[in-house]
């Protein structure tokens, strides 16, 4: 069975180029616009790997990450920010919310590949 | 829109205004602020239009010249197998080439989008902000504003252009100032495991 990835990102064009990119390589992804919808996911369905935004209406992906971080079924889970963010400063509040890693964006396919293929 | 506590005075307190300082002034460098921002953001698109553009003609140019082998009548078939193999590999590899080039220059949408929301949110701040008349005579209250629309700026790029422009704004002493979040950036397309 294919692993399953969550990529939330408010925009519809980064979630396509995502989608694209992960289902190539045979992942299955589920895709939320924002942290609330994938919350909601991950409440009630399990996602191997979370691949989130940081700015996004509703719940951002730092919230995002530390309410995942308190769900019993996500503690281990890997997540990997992706992010226009490149300050020092937010890439420390994404590491002590739990976070796995932080992509700056724009992704280069390969790389995204290879640095889900190493944790998951 | 902008706080208006006690506390906004005391940042500038005992600092002199520049001589040559002016609301008028201070409007004009925040439009210049917008107008440095549309301007990458337009030279970014440019480049990404291009690699695109680039992009499908290559892979357009690959379709078309496996179309035109395939109509080829070839009589040696084994030696066609064996030069069809190793090409198969070239092709492919020019081909994902092509394809992760055009998925990373298809991001410029979202960097654009992004962009073109924070020259919005400073245009109607700043028009705003400027019809209050009383606050807008204030250099202190300007020194708010930079702060305030400075957090929208938080890619190194926009950042720098920023950090470039903002230097020019803010009255505040220079060490009182923060740290140019420029210079400590991460760049683009990194990836760090923590």
């Amino acid at each position: 069975m294919p692993s399953v990835i969550l990529a939330v990102d408010d925009s519809a064009s980064m979630r396509q180029m995502v989608r694209f990119t992960l289902e190539s390589a045979g992942y299955e992804v589920v895709q939320a616009a924002d942290g609330v919808e994938a919350l909601d996911y991950a409440k009630a369905g399990n996602a191997d790997l979370v691949l989130t935004d940081v700015n996004m209406p509703r719940m951002d992906g730092i919230t995002l990450v530390r309410e995942l971080r308190n769900l019993n079924n996500y503690k281990g889970v890997p997540i990997l920010v992706l992010t226009t963010e490149a300050g020092q400063d937010t890439k420390m509040q994404g590491k002590q919310a739990g976070a796995t890693g932080w992509i700056v964006k724009p992704f280069n396919p390969e790389q995204l590949l290879a640095t889900i293929q190493r944790v998951l | 829109m902008l706080p208006n506590s006690s506390s906004d005075n005391a940042t500038v307190a005992g600092n002199q205004t520049p001589s040559n300082w002016s609301p008028q002034q201070q409007t004009a460098r925040m439009l210049a602020l917008c107008e440095a921002q549309m301007e990458a953001a337009t030279q970014d698109s440019d480049v990404a239009v291009d690699t695109l553009i680039n992009s499908f003609s290559d892979l357009m140019n690959l379709v078309r010249e496996l179309n035109a082998e395939s109509n080829q009548n070839h009589s040696d078939t084994q030696t066609i197998k064996f030069a069809s193999e190793e090409e198969m590999k070239q092709r492919y590899q020019t081909l994902m080439r092509q394809v992760n080039n055009a998925i990373m220059a298809f991001q410029f949408y979202d960097k654009l989008s992004q962009r073109l929301g924070h020259v919005r949110y400073s245009l109607s701040t700043l028009a705003l902000f400027v019809c209050d008349r009383l606050n807008s005579q204030k250099p202190e209250h300007w020194d708010k504003l930079v702060t305030t629309l400075g957090r929208l700026y938080r890619t190194a790029e926009e950042r720098a252009i920023f950090d470039s422009i903002a230097g020019t704004l803010a009255i505040t002493p220079e060490n009182e100032k923060p740290k140019p979040i420029s210079q400590t950036a991460a760049p683009e397309g990194s990836i760090e495991l923590f």
